[in-house]
């Protein structure tokens, strides 16, 4: 995914990565063709079409990527213990994603103050992201998903999603079959086994050269590759999943000014999570004919120093910003030879308290409430399109959400802000994919936005309406 | 899912518990020609092993007993040994040819052993079949005499005459009572276009116009 999901509002908020998710920035990750050549099946056994999971592809997952059909070079004890498998298929793969973005209308150009311009419209990307995966097995027990990604925003080569698994399988009294295992990732909900929640949740794959909404809940990809967590969990009967866990900041590119390493984390690191932040997750999936449909419920509960920056410090004790999240989500898939069908949606509610930033103009509490609703259809996998709703609504909020961004000149250029301090966004998104190949999709994406940061006209006071934010997103995207 | 391969590497870790003591007796068995264990049924250890695979892997499609609720996976409960194990060598050989064959099967059965094989058509053949679907339409009257009877004009011949009056086969003549209709016309049609390459059935099927096998599938679903 897009590493960079924080405008340059939300440093200057001081709120970053909480008040300056991209609404709906969802990961471009999928399933790769390692896991293919690592169990010598279909992608369609895994997915409609990448990267949304079937019911094979979950409990695959939630074995920990393990499954594998090809010969192992081994090695074992005296007692015929396994010390080592490995697939002699080494399980790489490539992802690239090209892409040309067009909003309806350009922004201003910032570049030089005093000479005011209009930036380019209409942004190349090639790539626009460029990943390295390995995703499969390394232990007989073990398994991972890695990408390391090259993003043009940065242009960089970072760490991405990743999700270390270790699991089993027992078989209880009568039969039913119990997985247990624990993940170590870094984006809370990219170790979930469905395609509702943030980590990989509807839109697959968005622009990251648009202009993107203020506000998104932190268990919405705000800790996406900044955090570490080690998280338990049973999935009963393929049905029942229930799952804990524990995240703590993992910062990348961080130094401490002492030790000139990676850590200790000190008051030049912002957002640091105090502690650990808890994740839970419980969810039922009841599978019949060709029909899947899973109901489940997952939180994250997360407090923060809102710290610093090099040559801005702050100490990280005194008060904490509190993010509690509590969501819920719901997917019905039919999945058939001809015809794919998906429902989908999610509901996250945020309650914060901003203990630490009060003084700094935020209010002491704010609610925001996130809903996003798709419905996905393709026949034979190979045409098909999504449609899909989205709203952001909360309190209001100059702090968090503020009128201007001040510029050196003193010109507030609009666009990233709110001229009522509100977040609320609404909007739909329509996607038309094609796909000549399992592995290769053609996209076009439109996202129309109703409502931006808090209005439908005028929406920044400087005369941007929320439907010149309005984008189309073509995209070349595939995998091997 | 396994936490282990299918490739019967967890089997010889399994098979080791099949100690000198149980070899010694199979072997006694064998040598007196024993009633019940035949030369190339599987031992115990393999059972198990292959009971947990049937279970953990093989089950997420086709149901933990083989009693898939998904049509697009055939139903394996009850189904004769000899088949099973054919077409799970026919995967392993990659000369069945069907789609899903080749985008599910292949892998699965690309690393079973031959004794890993024999115990999972074993077990699946223990497994009760439960009844797939009921009811009377035109089509399971229809099929049904299809079944019964062929298809004369057409130069069809009664499936029963192979798969038995009672639909549950016999040997390497599969058991379609119970069977998913979806998934018997999927297989008549590749047998037509000989995807699924097999000579008896081609013959048979070539000859077959959709309705008749959609009756056929109908009828075959509601057999017990």
């Amino acid at each position: 995914m897009s590493a960079t999901k924080v405008t340059a509002l939300g440093r200057l908020a001081g709120l970053t990565a909480l008040a300056a998710v991209l609404v709906g920035a969802a990961p471009a990750a999928l399933a790769v063709p390692s896991f293919a050549r690592q169990t010598g099946m279909a992608c369609e056994a895994c997915h409609t079409v990448f990267p949304e999971l079937t019911h094979f592809g979950r409990v695959f997952k939630a074995n920990g990527y393990i499954l594998s059909n090809v010969k192992q070079v081994q090695d074992v004890t005296g007692k015929r213990e396994e010390l080592l498998s490995l697939g002699q298929n080494v399980p790489l793969s490539i992802m690239a994603q090209v892409s040309y973005s067009d909003m309806k209308t350009g922004v201003p150009d910032l570049a030089a103050a005093g000479a005011p311009g209009v930036a380019q419209n209409g942004t190349a990307g090639f790539p626009q992201q460029l990943s390295l995966f390995y995703a499969g097995k390394i232990a007989p027990n073990f398994g991972g998903f890695f990408q390391i990604t090259y993003a043009n925003d940065s242009g960089t080569i970072g760490i991405d999603n990743t999700d270390l698994r270790f699991a089993d399988t027992t078989l209880l009294s009568d039969n039913s079959p119990l997985t247990y295992g624990l993940s170590l990732n870094n984006n809370p909900t990219v170790q979930d086994l469905w395609n509702t929640t943030p980590g990989w949740g509807y839109p697959f794959t968005a622009s990251n050269a648009v202009v993107s909404p203020l506000a998104g809940a932190a268990i919405d990809g705000a800790f996406a590759q900044d955090v570490a967590g080690l998280t338990g969990y049973l999935y009963w009967n393929e049905s029942l999943y229930a799952e804990l866990g524990f995240y703590r900041s993992a910062k990348q590119g961080q130094t401490n000014e002492l030790t000139g390493g990676a850590g200790p984390l000190d008051g030049s690191a912002s957002n640091v999570i105090s502690g650990a932040a808890p994740y839970w997750r419980l969810a039922y999936e009841y599978n019949w004919d060709r029909h899947s449909l899973e109901a489940g419920v997952y939180g994250f509960d997360i407090k923060l120093f809102p710290g610093g920056a090099p040559g801005a410090e702050v100490p990280l004790s005194g008060p904490l910003n509190r993010f509690n999240d509590v969501a819920e989500d719901i997917q019905y898939q039919f999945v058939g030879d001809e015809h794919q069908l998906t429902l989908a949606g999610t509901h996250i509610h945020e309650s914060m308290k901003l203990d630490a930033s009060v003084a700094a103009g935020t209010n002491p509490t704010d609610n925001l409430s996130t809903t996003r609703l798709w419905a996905t259809y393709y026949y034979r996998r190979k045409l098909g399109g999504t449609l899909a709703y989205f709203s952001t609504t909360g309190s209001t909020d100059p702090g968090l959400y503020p009128a201007a961004v001040t510029l050196p000149s003193g010109a507030n250029p609009g666009v990233i802000v709110s001229a009522n301090a509100s977040p609320d966004t609404r909007g739909w998104m329509a996607e038309v994919n094609y796909l000549p190949w399992l592995n290769v999709k053609i996209s076009a994406q439109y996202i129309a936005y109703n409502k931006f940061n808090g209005g439908g006209s005028n929406y920044d006071g400087v005369g941007r309406n929320a439907s010149d934010n309005n984008t189309l997103y073509l995209l070349l995207w595939f995998a091997y | 899912m396994c936490t282990i391969s299918c490739n019967g590497s967890r089997r010889w870790r399994t098979r080791r518990v099949m100690h000198a003591p149980l070899l010694l007796a199979t072997a006694a068995l064998l040598a007196l020609g024993g009633a019940g264990v035949r030369a190339d049924e599987p031992d115990a250890a393999t059972r198990t092993h292959a009971q947990r695979i049937a279970i953990t892997v093989c089950g997420t499609c086709h149901g933990p007993n083989g009693n898939s609720m998904n049509p697009k996976y055939p139903r394996l409960a009850g189904q004769n040994p000899d088949y099973l194990a054919a077409q799970l060598k026919a995967f392993r050989a990659q000369t069945r040819g069907d789609p899903d064959a080749i985008g599910y099967m292949w892998g699965m059965a690309s690393q079973l052993d031959d004794d890993t094989i024999q115990a999972l058509a074993a077990y699946y053949s223990a497994q009760k079949a439960e009844p797939s679907a009921s009811g009377a339409s035109p089509a399971v009257t229809r099929g049904r005499q299809i079944y019964a009877q062929g298809v004369s004009a057409q130069g069809v011949p009664a499936c029963a005459g192979c798969h038995g009056p009672d639909a549950h086969g016999l040997q390497n003549f599969p058991r379609l009572a119970g069977q998913h209709g979806q998934y018997v016309l999927k297989q008549l049609a590749s047998f037509q276009s000989n995807m699924r390459n097999v000579a008896i059935m081609h013959g048979v099927a070539q000859n077959l116009n959709l309705d008749d096998m959609d009756a056929v599938a109908a009828f075959l679903e509601t057999q017990p």
